[in-house]
Parts: structure tokens; sequence; C-alpha cells
């Protein structure tokens, strides 16, 4: 019976020991514990989502995200052997050495996680952490980093927009970053090492991480790197200040190439001159010049009050009010036909012309052709433009508005508005997103959104692409090096003062154009130029013209378009 | 139990007697039968190490299965990044400035308007345009002019008629020249 009780008793004594600690470790601190337990062994990884890739019209990407790691460094461990890591990383993944070996010595005190190096392509990465584990280092590991990627440099770089370290920061990146970017994911597991194996049957979490959703445009890469190369080459050749070219498809409004010169490499933005990051083509807005004129003729024409063939008599210079108003070309009274005062480019006979308007007439057009309303067609900051209310129009500034100036445009309005005319009289809203998608304000912006509407009659989109047409004829036209051998091509040049945006004056330089469209008369491509202040003897013919010849040449051949065979106009220009 | 008719009575009784001397129960000896252990204790026995076992086994494979998988993920992760680092590389070849630098030291260029030729007739739509050098287009911009500090006008000696002084001067200007088509280079 002894024997018994002191047994009981000695099992009574553990197991009160047993209970004490039970309540100590369920009742006085149980969230400390399990914490401290899960996190023995507890492997936490988060999944990085892909970023979406952009990709041009036939889906070739313009920028795509690339397996990257980022090597990072846990000074309590490497700090011993800093001088001979750093060489071994300095010299595998060209870093800067002392920097290397500031961050693994520890930056701060006690530190554990220092970056040694960001972006590397993951199979470098992993090459060089096979190498530092074989050489019997420790304390360097491996995090997903994306790389993003832009394979052809510059091109399009103005509207793809670039990355900063850890976000975009500018063009479509930024613009559908919410599409592109992805839901980052969390796996979690027990691990018994650091190299992924996991323990099974524990407690062990899975959310996939949903990667960025491609962006598709209805740029043609290839179409857009001639595009570039072109227009670069009669910048530099003016030295310009800047240039902007875009080629529309005539029928669907889609943007095939928006080219702005000077541009930048996307993969090396910080290289690039702050000006040169946004889109010109779409932020700045110019006067647009005589090309305007072709709008006020069709106008004109729609609304009965003129017609291809009406005839001017238009003096060597013609006061207005306080005001004369003169040619680009001196002449004593010439007798132009309205074709005439288009194939030549005549202010003073437009200004004749659109007296059959009132400014709110004029306007009204204008406003249908698209001028002074921005397009959205999903870049960033572009500007709408200014075309003055026709209520608060004066005579005056009619009369400018008329041959294109006192009133601004972006390029993108210049080339829909031209496109109309092209189009049969038809606004069909350009367009650069393929399908549709959703830009970080919020507007749908894309082909399955862009509409049409009528804006001047069939009769008159087509009289006036007959006009068009004079102005690249070598006899009786401006801009007969706009021409494309073998197509009926219509077209207009446009020459207009700049305004210094600093004193909002005339700075005495010039910005010329040409917009055209061929084949004339069934229109497939819509290329229009612009060239910001060359210097020298620069025209819209001269100058912007070849530039639009050679591109619009290119296009006709890439897209299979042949020569319609069609008779060139042969409306008279003087009488 | 009285009966009317005794006689046959001393007959029953002798059969009940029998009867009861038949039945009577007596204590039969114990006889203690033990079925046998060893199969019980070895069935159980090798159940228990059985399941032991299995579960040991079943638990190393699954460890097993865990390195592997570990080591296949980490495979597929580096093939993967393999397979972008060489897309990627696919893509900087296609690169339409790549392709064209090539073409046109090839002595190829782009012409300025397209000429279609109809297989079937044989004839041709379009108005042939010579393609000459004159189309190839700039592909890479001229080196921006070195300023005046790094590239100083060549320094022009008056060469005394009758000296024998020509040779430092023509040495310079094409140091000069050498420059300038190093800056060109660029």
């Amino acid at each position: 019976m002894l024997r018994l009780r002191i047994g009981f008793v000695l099992i009574a004594i553990v197991l009160s020991f047993f209970g004490a600690r039970l309540v100590q470790l369920q009742g006085v601190d149980p969230q400390a514990y399990a914490l401290r337990a899960a996190a023995e062994g507890a492997a936490r990884v988060t999944l990085v989502a892909e970023r979406g890739d952009i990709l041009d019209r036939n889906g070739v990407p313009l920028a795509d995200s690339i397996k990257g790691k980022m090597v990072v460094a846990d000074p309590a461990l490497t700090a011993d052997r800093a001088p001979e890591i750093a060489r071994l990383l300095s010299d595998r993944l060209s870093v800067d050495y002392f920097r290397t070996l500031t961050a693994l010595r520890g930056r701060q005190e006690g530190s554990r996680y220092e970056y040694v190096a960001r972006r590397v392509p993951s199979t470098l990465a992993s090459d060089t952490l096979a190498e530092i584990d074989a050489a019997g280092f420790s304390g360097i590991s491996l995090q997903d980093d994306p790389i993003r990627d832009y394979p052809a440099g510059d091109v399009a770089a103005n509207l793809l927009g670039y990355m900063g370290t850890d976000e975009p920061l500018g063009g479509f990146e930024r613009t559908f970053d919410e599409q592109l970017a992805g839901v980052d994911g969390e796996a979690t597991w027990q691990s018994t090492s650091g190299k992924g194996v996991r323990i099974p049957l524990r407690e062990s979490t899975l959310k996939a991480a949903q990667n960025g959703a491609p962006l598709r445009t209805t740029i043609d890469r290839d179409l857009q790197w001639f595009t570039q190369k072109v227009l670069a080459e009669t910048v530099q050749q003016y030295r310009a200040a800047s240039g902007s070219a875009i080629v529309m498809d005539t029928r669907t409004g889609e943007i095939l190439a928006l080219a702005d010169v000077p541009t930048f490499d996307a993969n090396e933005p910080s290289e690039a001159d702050e000006e040169d990051l946004g889109s010109r083509a779409m932020n700045d807005t110019y006067e647009p010049g005589s090309v305007q004129k072709v709008l006020t003729a069709a106008s004109l024409i729609d609304a009965g009050r003129a017609s291809a063939r009406q005839r001017f008599k238009v003096p060597g210079s013609l006061p207005r009010q306080d005001r004369v108003i003169g040619d680009w070309f001196d002449h004593g009274n010439i007798r132009l036909t309205l074709a005439g005062i288009i194939a030549k480019s005549s202010n003073i006979g437009t200004v004749l012309a659109a007296d059959a308007f009132s400014p709110v007439e004029l306007v009204s057009y204008l406003q249908r052709f698209g001028l002074g309303q921005r397009t959205d067609i999903g870049v960033r900051g572009e500007t709408a433009g200014i075309l003055t209310a026709g209520e608060a129009m004066t005579s005056q500034t009619k009369d400018r508005v008329a041959f294109g100036q006192s009133l601004s445009v972006n390029v993108a309005q210049m080339a829909a508005a031209v496109n109309t005319i092209a189009n049969g009289g038809v606004l069909v809203s350009p367009s650069i997103i393929s399908g549709s998608a959703v830009t970080d304000d919020g507007t749908t912006v894309g082909t399955d959104v862009a509409t049409r509407t009528r804006v001047v009659s069939k009769q008159a989109a087509r009289a006036t692409a007959k006009m068009m047409e004079k102005v690249v004829d070598p006899e009786d036209g401006v801009a007969p090096a706009a021409q494309v051998p073998g197509y009926l091509v219509a077209g207009k040049t446009g020459t207009a003062q700049r305004v210094n945006p600093d004193t909002g004056l005339y700075d005495g330089s010039t910005s010329v154009s040409f917009g055209g469209f061929a084949p004339a008369d069934d229109a497939r491509f819509t290329v229009y130029v612009v060239i910001h202040a060359p210097k020298g003897d620069a025209g819209g013919g001269s100058t912007a013209g070849p530039v639009f010849s050679r591109i619009m040449g290119y296009v006709l051949g890439r897209y299979g378009v042949e020569p319609t065979g069609g008779k060139p106009s042969r409306l008279p220009v003087e009488w | 139990m009285s009966s009317p008719v005794p006689q046959p009575r001393t007959r029953v009784t002798r059969i009940a007697q029998e009867a009861v001397d038949k039945a009577r129960l007596s204590v039969v000896p114990r006889v203690r039968t033990r079925a046998p252990r060893v199969p019980f204790v070895t069935l159980v026995s090798l159940v228990l190490v059985g399941g032991i076992v299995g579960l040991l086994l079943f638990n190393t494979s699954m460890q097993q299965a865990s390195f592997t998988a570990a080591a296949l993920e980490t495979q597929a992760d580096t093939l993967a990044g393999r397979e972008q680092t060489l897309r990627m590389e696919l893509d900087e070849l296609r690169d339409p400035q790549r392709v064209a630098m090539q073409a046109q030291q090839m002595g190829m260029v782009i012409p300025p308007a397209p000429v279609f030729l109809d297989l079937e007739t044989g004839k041709t739509s379009g108005v042939r345009t010579p393609a000459t050098k004159d189309d190839a287009i700039q592909l890479v911009p001229p080196a921006p002019p070195m300023p005046a500090v790094l590239a100083p006008a060549p320094t022009v000696v008056e060469v005394p008629p009758a000296a024998a002084a020509p040779e430092p001067v023509v040495e310079e200007q094409a140091q000069a020249t050498e420059r300038r088509k190093k800056n060109r280079d660029r």
C-alpha cells in the first residue's frame, strides 16, 4: 500500500508540473508561442505576377516581361567575407565593386537585408548563385524581380512609356497599369531549409499570382520603325527642333504608326532628355497652317457655298480691317479656281472663298471635323487644341482660321480630320488600342469604341480629294515631292508660324507639314507629317512632302495596296 | 398423483426412474483449452510493424517527393528563365533596326514605291522605279559635332619655302583627320 501511495504522489507531482506548463503556454501568452512555432521553418514567398506584354497589331511584343531576380545579401552572414564575395558578384553581374562591398557589410548596423543587384536575368542570377554556393559562401539569396524589356529600343517608346524601379512612369505603361500589372500571389509552407523543400502534410497555402493581361495596340512595329527613321533623317537634315508623323488606316481609323522625333530608348529612359519622354504629337499643340484649307474647302462645298471649279479673282494682297493678308508667293491679280487656291495654297483665295461662311458656320464644321476636342485615344496628357467658339470669333480671326492660323491642333486630331476627306466625308475616331482598354482615369478607349460620324457629304469629300490631287501635280501644285510613283496621291502642304510658349507670340520659326492619303480615288492610308522649327529653306512640300512620300510608298507596299489605275484629277486651277 | 389404475403405474415409475437417472447432471472435470496465442500475437505485431514501416516508408517517400518537387520546381524555374532569355534574344534579333542594318550592309534598300507582279499573267502594276543607294535610309544618327574644346581646329603652320619643316605639319593634320574620323565612328 505504501508503495502505491508513493507512486501516486510522484505521478501527481509530475502531472502538476505538466499542468502548470499548460497554463503557462495556453493561458499566459498563447499568441507569441504560436507565432514562434509558425515562424520556425516557415517560408513565405511572394509570387510575383508577370506584367502583361504590350503588343503591336501583329502580336509582336513592343514591351515584354522577363523573369528576373534581385540578388539580396544578409550582411550578418556575408560581412566577414565581403571582399571575396563582392569580387565574385561584381565580376559576374557587372555591378560596382565598392557598392557591393558596402551592401555586403550592411549599410546600417544590424541590417539583415541588402540589395546587391536588381533585375538580373534569372539565368545569370542562378548561375552566379550556384558559383557562390560552390565557393562556400553563404548569405546571398535570390528573389523574383521581373525585368521589363523593350526589344526594339526606341520604337514607339514615346507611346509605350517606361518603368521606374518599381512603378510605371509614363505612357501606356502607366495609363493601362491596372490591366498590365496583374496581382501578386503568395505561398507559405513549412520548410527545413531555405531551398524550397516543403515538409509534407504541414500547413501550406498557395494563392496563385494573376498575371497582367496583354495590351494590344494598333501599331505596326516595322512601319513605326520606318516612320521614325525617315522622320528622324529629315529632322536631322533640317536641324529641326522636333517632328511627328502619323499613319492611319483610312477606313478603320486605326493608327498604324505615331512617331515622335527626338525619341528615346525605352530601356534607358534615364539617359534621355526629359522633354523627349512624352508624346509631342499628342501633348503639344501647334497651328496647322494650310493643311487646314482642305477642311475649309470641304465644308464650303458641303454647304453648297462653293465648288471645285468656282472662279476667284485673287489679288496680290488683301486688306482686312487693320491687317493685310498676303500669300507665300508674290503675285499680282491672278485668276484661280477653288482647286487652284488649294493647289497653290493661296491664303487670300481661301479667305475670299470662306467669306461665304459666318464664323459660327465655319467653327461648327471644324468642330465636327474633331478640332478643339481631344481624340481620347489613350495617350497621356493629350491636348485638346484651341478652337475659339464661333460666337466669340471675330471676322478677322475667322479669316485666319480659314487658312489654318489662330487655331491649334494636335497631330492625331489633324490626321483624323484629313482622314475624313479620305474616308468619303465620314469621320472615324482614331484609335491606337486594339479592342478596348480602360485608362487610369476610367475612360474606355480602343477600336471597340471607335465612332463614325458623317461630317461632309461624299460628293464634297470626293471633290476636295480631287482638288488635293492637284497639290502634288508637278505643274500646278506646290508639292510634287510628295508623289508616290504609280499612285494617285491627294494631299496638302502646310507652313505655319510657331508660337513661342513663353511669350505667346510668333517667334519667327515655322512648322511645316504635309497631310494626305493614297490611293486618292480609293483611299487606304492617311499619312500626316509635321516638322517643327526646321532651319534653312524648308517648306511643307519640300521638307515634309518627301517624308510623306517615303512613308506612304512603304505602307502601300507593306499592305499590298495596288495602284488603282484611276485617272488623275483634271480640275482646272486657273481660268 | 394417485391413480385409479395402479398396475401400469409401477412400470411407469421404473421408466421415470431410469430417465431421471439418465438426466442427472454431474460435474464434469474442467478441461482448460487455451487458444494458441502465438498466431494472434504474430498477426497483431505484424500489422503493427507493417503499419509503422508502411507509414515510415510513406513518409519517406513523401519527403522524397517533396525534395524531387523542389528540385523540379527549381529546374522548371531555371528553364522558364532560360526560355524567356532566349525569347528576349530572339526578339532582339528581330529588331527592325538590326535587320535593316544587316540588309543595308548587304546592299539592300527599301524602295520608294512598290511594284506588283501578278504571278498568273506575269504583268506588273505600278511604276517601276529603280531602287538606288540614295533610297537607303540613315539608320544610325550621325555623331553630334564635337565641342570646340575637344576638337580644336588644326594648327596650320606656315611652311618656310626652303626649310625641311613640312613633316610635323602633315603629321598634325593627319592626326586631326584621324581624330575627326574617330569622332565620327562613335
